[in-house]
């Protein structure tokens, strides 16, 4: 409370986005935790809240003669445009935020004082909803070819990996630890995902330490071990996601690429996805496009691909689709790395499960899958997301990335996914929001530090026991157009702009009407129809069980909306 | 040159073939499609060696094969040698210098044929390139195939269906070629102050107005008579449609006499206004003032055309949007749909008559009034409604499609996709608004490609008149009796039986479309479901419960405040907002209503790029078991199924003892099921067609991928030169 220096600011004006000329006068609050502001016109108290840290920038502008303009920008993306009628209190209110949404110890985030009506047992349940071991045995692991190796207990290999890594059966501790002092941070080669059809897997790891001519004995071991460990093929691919130019500057730092010469049957890739310094002004440019106030076809479009955002987009799409059909066409083993291996590889990991495994597009699974290639691999979310002050240049968009592949897979593939675009919406709120403990640090040892687990909720409960909100009415699992290999398209005409998200706060921007709207709406006439269905069975004097069969058939039948209601 | 009399419909086999090799898409077939090329006087056709058996989940249609071009959907004929290196763009009647190695034909449709003749005789090969060139640039309207055609159909069924007086689907659109029809408008509209004129009865008057036409009651014949030689093609001003508050939309030309401009001006003027219940000055728009031109929009066909399916997929990767911004396809699209908006406005809010006025009223007026009427009355979204519409607003307004289509190749700059891009505007408000149509995208793209067969009457003419003169011309020469409705011997497009099969047709059947003939049987009644909610888009990303953690977070807050605009502005109107943006505030925050006003939302991030009609014939764009038909297919087995339970209702209904049976139930529901895709029996779980791909009912695979004619840049034979000729010539070079 002590960084409040005005609590209460009236006859503050919220300007609408789309026209300056529509108003709103109200009072400004600021809490510990909120800024909200409360309507004061037409009789209906009308609130507006803004978690603090949800909030990106606030900026005051030039004073006009109608007062002084406070801008906030969130990480949602919802823009306010606040007027105040005092400069001196816009001043207080500008400063007060600044230092509000930008935390300088984790210990001052949201998620620790965040305290919802749930007694401890509860508590402690929610961080039990999700259990990675029990993926990896969905998998068929551990199997005679990969195990569960122990080595990076306490996190001695590798600080920002997880204590639980599976790694080839033939692949010993002295091999392991060696190849960790070759790759980037430690981070040696892993498994990541397992086909038991036909034994192919993906790994993932950091970029070797090969300079322009060093080798590693263990490193090559290492490789040799995960080709081993599918007996079905006598090469793999090594996918270095980053450009080639990016990854042959890394050389003169003493790190680099793979030498196809020193690793056996090894096939290497280049799939140029830019580093994440392109993608935070790539989006940038994106949102400013978002924010032009009544934008031209021109405007939007030239402005759109001069951002890159969607080019970037299908990079990262293109590069799963590769990795899919190697592991799925092919039945090739594929290592994947980056630069540290927690940004492009993260993405392009998650990209090509999707695309792999029906199990990865159900809710559960997609939760699963976020927890296993960011949050235990350590995608370091708290400096990406900006959770407490810090190196702006840290800060991007990796993570919203992932999102909007899979809702463009959600917008060419309708019926394949169980959850919808709500669904990955909350998660991206939630990314930044700092509410639940899941995103908060940069990898599982800091979380251990934080106590997380102890002190915080777990948005992946949270978000099951409200499943109803983030079922897609169209998906069935036992669909042919649901399961295997999703085909994608990359080419140009598949890219849309995805305003649900990007303007998500523009109300009337958004299509006043969809095909799940329609579905929900058809819940209703079903349960007139079956409400209907009783009354005639009892005034015919029907036995009671036809009246049970046709209910079966009309549950049947509207069996999509049901698993949304159940 | 011969008749195929044994089998009906007949075609003059012109000029075939063998050997030939078609290019097809298919990644594993490599070698294309072996087999026979055949120009009739209808169609280019192609008969695979190997008649492999068709895969039937993709549109079939009863006059054209699959391999099948008509004459009138070739867009350019070009020839090449590839040993020699040279190529010609074939018009009617010219000299090919060189043995053609191969064949591509540029449709219309946007299609892109290519047939090889490595193994073909060079000489027939010639023969052939050289007639379908020739019967694709027809000299005349009535060499059109579909004279031929409907006068051998009209004689061969004469006495088998009029005899059983069953009335096709199709022809329960009105036509509007009768008084009746104009009345019915008027009395469903209730526009009291209006009334059916018949002064251009055998077009006395104007040579492009119908027969009739509905004018202020007010006005008297002899008054219109005299207007009338003030306005271009001295066409009366006309109305299309009256909105419940009495406000009338109204087409006009631009006058052309300036000595009596302003005096008929003001008479026309005074007359509208008196045909408004409160007197109201109607407001006038200058179409040719605030849209593109006809021009313009052709330029911009041509070059999307050019984008989608010509030019090498790779080069336009990196820049899609700017390319497809390039074109000002969408920007045109957009500014139509923005004007027709606006118009409502000023109809449903300004509550005053409309005047739409354009110098020949012919081409933008045909676009706005049926856009607007689109968007205002609900009728014109049910099937029948909009074929209503096309009918009034298009083909009886004059809209002159003979030139527009450029079907007898004879003049360029006539060409403009006009229709096309009121089709692609519909789309927008579909795409926007999915329950509110009775028909899908389907049944926009089959509509646009009917442009192209030259068997109805619909798209032929540029005007009722040539349309009447030509029918008669014809059952003259066809020896049909005088006095026959020409529906019967000459039908519209809208006798789709002719086209597709009854299975067939149910692809234009919208799944979520809720009508007015939506029912229900409840306590003995037929009874229309109310909606107890309406969803709209604030409910959509804003999970209800998400507040348990945010506080009553900001989540929470976008329905409410959506309320309280609405309550806001009927309490106390937002004085700093011009009333037409206070009108669309208004009408944007209150739940769509989808048997009232529809308006698109119109910020270009809304502006959707037609994927199915621009992409289908795309391999690289074509997406398998994915893309919006694996969302109709689900939707469609739905609603059989509904409809399946609600049939069993009435049955139960109709045999409890203290009802009356109900006979409105029509027949086994088994028979006349409404949805393409139907439910599965619960034994037999559904399995959606394999081939369920992004461009279904169409498929991309008998066309040409683009990556296989890199290097042969269409843009010069666009431009080619074509040189017209008579028909008598070829047919000695044929026999």
């Amino acid at each position: 409370m002590e960084h409040i220096r005005l609590p209460k600011v009236e006859n503050v004006k919220l300007l609408d986005r789309i026209s300056h000329r529509r108003r709103r006068v109200g009072t400004l609050y600021l809490t510990a935790t909120h800024t909200i502001f409360v309507e004061s016109e037409a009789g209906v108290r009308n609130e507006t809240w803004v978690l603090h840290s949800l909030v990106c920038s606030v900026d005051k502008l030039a004073a006009t003669p109608s007062g002084c303009p406070l801008l906030i920008h969130c990480k949602n993306f919802q823009v306010l445009h606040f007027i105040i009628s005092k400069e001196q209190e816009c001043h207080d209110i500008h400063l007060s935020l600044q230092r509000l949404s930008q935390p300088e110890s984790y210990d001052e985030l949201y998620c620790f004082s965040y305290k919802p009506n749930v007694d401890e047992k509860e508590r402690r349940q929610e961080w039990d909803f999700l259990d990675l071991k029990a993926d990896y045995s969905r998998m068929g692991l551990p199997s005679s070819l990969w195990k569960l190796s122990p080595v990076n207990q306490h996190y001695k290999v590798s600080d920002t990996y997880p204590a639980d890594l599976f790694v080839p059966e033939s692949a010993t501790p002295p091999v392991i630890v060696g190849s960790s002092k070759f790759r980037s941070r430690g981070r040696f080669p892993a498994l990541s995902y397992y086909c038991k059809d036909n034994h192919a897997a993906i790994c993932r790891s950091s970029q070797p330490l090969s300079g322009f001519s060093a080798r590693c004995l263990e490193d090559e071991q290492m490789l040799e071990a995960i080709l081993r460990s599918n007996p079905c093929s006598d090469f793999m691919y090594v996918v270095d996601t980053r450009p080639k130019l990016n990854a042959i500057a890394n050389r003169a730092a003493g790190k680099g690429y793979e030498n196809e010469d020193n690793y056996s049957n090894i096939k290497f890739q280049f799939v140029g996805i830019e580093n994440i310094h392109v993608m935070r002004n790539s989006q940038q440019k994106m949102l400013e496009v978002c924010e032009l106030r009544s934008p031209s076809m021109s405007d939007f479009l030239e402005g759109l691909e001069s951002s890159g955002w969607l080019k970037h987009i299908k990079a990262v799409l293109d590069a799963g689709i590769f990795i899919a059909k190697a592991v799925a066409e092919e039945g090739v083993s594929v290592l994947i790395h980056c630069s540290d291996g927690w940004d492009r590889t993260s993405q392009v990991c998650s990209v090509a499960c999707v695309l792999l495994d029906p199990y990865y597009r159900t809710l559960r699974g997609f939760m699963v899958l976020i927890e296993k290639d960011w949050v235990s691999f350590g995608h370091k979310f708290s400096h990406r997301c900006k959770h407490v002050v810090g190196d702006p240049k840290e800060v991007s968009p990796i993570i919203d990335q992932l999102l909007e592949c899979v809702w463009q897979l959600m917008e060419q593939f309708p019926c394949a996914f169980e959850f919808n675009e709500r669904f990955l919406i909350t998660i991206h709120n939630h990314f930044y929001s700092c509410q639940f403990g899941n995103f908060i640090g940069n990898n599982q040892r800091e979380r251990i530090e934080l106590r997380v687990h102890e002190r915080t909720h777990s948005l992946w409960s949270y978000l099951w026991a409200n499943r109803t909100d983030y079922t897609n009415p169209l998906y069935r699992p036992n669909h042919s157009q649901t399961q295997g290999l999703l085909r994608a398209s990359t080419s140009p005409y598949s890219f849309k702009f995805w305003k649900g998200l990007y303007n998500r706060f523009d109300h009337g921007m958004h299509p006043r009407q969809s095909v799940e709207d329609y579905l929900r709406a058809i819940q209703e006439e079903t349960q007139q129809l079956e409400e209907q269905l009783s009354s005639h069975t009892q005034a015919i004097g029907v036995t009671e069980i036809a009246e049970n069969l046709m209910l079966a058939i009309i549950k049947q039948c509207f069996g999509a909306c049901y698993v949304a209601a159940e | 040159v011969f008749w195929t009399s044994f089998e009906f419909p007949i075609f003059i086999v012109v000029n075939e073939v063998n050997f030939v090799r078609k290019c097809i898409s298919t990644e594993n077939n490599q070698e294309g499609l072996w087999g026979k090329l055949i120009c009739t006087n209808f169609k280019v056709s192609f008969i695979p060696q190997d008649t492999s058996p068709k895969q039937k989940s993709t549109l079939s249609h009863l006059l054209l094969g699959e391999h099948d071009i008509p004459l009138t959907c070739l867009e350019q004929v070009v020839t090449v040698n590839d040993t020699k290196g040279k190529k010609k763009v074939l018009g009617s009647n010219q000299k090919l210098k060189f043995n053609p190695t191969e064949l591509i034909l540029y449709c219309k449709d946007l299609r892109m044929i290519r047939f090889c003749f490595e193994e073909a005789g060079p000489e027939s090969a010639r023969k052939v390139c050289l007639a379908i060139a020739h019967y694709s640039h027809p000299a005349d309207l009535q060499l059109l195939f579909g004279f031929e055609y409907q006068g051998r159909r009209y004689h061969e069924s004469k006495g088998n269906e009029r005899v059983n007086g069953s009335t096709p689907r199709g022809l329960q659109t009105p036509i509007f070629d009768r008084s009746s029809d104009w009345d019915r408008e008027i009395k469903r509209t209730n526009a009291s102050e209006w009334r059916v004129c018949s002064i251009n009865q055998s077009y006395t008057v104007s040579s492009s107005l119908p027969e009739h036409i509905v004018v202020p009651s007010s006005l008297t014949d002899q008054d219109l008579m005299q207007y009338a030689s003030s306005f271009t093609d001295r066409r009366i001003p006309m109305w299309c449609w009256s909105h419940s508050n009495g406000s009338a939309l109204v087409r006009m030309a631009s006058l052309t006499d300036p000595l009596q401009l302003k005096k008929t001006e003001q008479k026309i003027f005074a007359a509208i206004t008196k045909s408004h219940p409160q007197r109201n000055e109607p407001f006038r728009s200058d179409l040719d003032k605030s849209l593109p031109s006809i021009l313009d929009i052709q330029s911009a066909f041509v070059k999307l055309r050019q984008i989608c399916i010509l030019d090498p997929f790779e080069e336009s990767e990196e820049r899609w949007l700017s390319t497809i911004e390039n074109s000002r396809w969408l920007e045109y699209v957009r500014a139509f749909l923005k004007h027709s908006a606006e118009m409502v406005y000023h109809l449903e809010g300004g509550n005053s008559s409309v005047i739409l006025q354009e110098e020949e009223d012919r081409d933008l007026n045909c676009v706005v009034s049926a856009l607007m009427q689109l968007m205002l009355d609900p009728r014109y979204r049910s099937l029948i409604g909009f074929q209503s519409l096309v009918q009034k607003e298009w083909v009886m307004a004059g809209h002159r499609f003979l030139d527009r289509c450029n079907h007898l190749k004879k003049n360029d700059k006539e060409e403009s996709p006009l229709f096309l891009l009121f089709l692609d505007c519909v789309w927008q408000i579909m795409n926007q608004y999915p329950a509110a149509f009775e028909f899908t995208e389907t049944y926009l793209t089959v509509l646009s490609d009917s442009m192209w067969i030259p068997l109805f009457s619909t798209f032929l003419f540029s005007s009722s008149k040539q349309r009447a003169q030509h029918l008669m011309d014809f059952a003259k020469h066809k020896a049909i009796p005088q006095g026959e409705d020409q529906v019967v011997y000459f039908p519209p497009v809208w006798e789709w039986s002719q086209q597709f099969s009854t299975k067939d047709q149910t692809l234009f059947n919208n799944p979520m479309y809720v009508g007015k003939g939506a029912a229900c049987v409840q306590n003995g009644e037929v009874k229309t479901f109310k909606r107890k909610k309406a969803y709209s888009s604030t409910l959509r990303g804003t999970p209800t419960n998400l507040r348990n953690g945010v506080k009553g977070g900001e989540e929470s807050l976008t329905r409410r405040s959506s309320l309280a605009n609405e309550l806001k502005s009927e309490l106390t109107p937002v004085k700093d907002l011009s009333p037409s943006e206070r009108f669309f505030k208004d009408w944007f925050s209150r739940p769509a209503d989808l048997q009232g006003l529809l308006i698109p939302l119109l910020m270009p991030s809304h502006m959707a790029f037609w994927k199915l009609f621009f992409l289908r014939w795309v391999p690289e764009a074509c997406i398998s078991k994915g893309g919006p038909v694996t969302t109709y297919h689900k939707l469609s087995q739905l609603v059989d199924e509904i409809e399946i339970l609600q049939s069993q209702l009435r049955q139960y209904k109709g045999t409890s003892p203290g009802n009356t049976p109900l006979t409105s139930s029509g027949g086994n529901p088994t028979d006349q099921r409404r949805m393409y895709f139907q439910a599965s029996s619960p034994d037999d779980p559904s399995t959606p067609p394999e081939c369920l791909t992004s461009s279904f009912p169409f498929t991309p695979t008998g066309n040409l991928s683009r990556r296989t004619v890199q290097g042969t840049p269409i843009s010069k034979f666009l431009n080619g030169a074509r040189i017209w000729l008579s028909t008598e010539t070829l047919a000695n070079d044929t026999v």
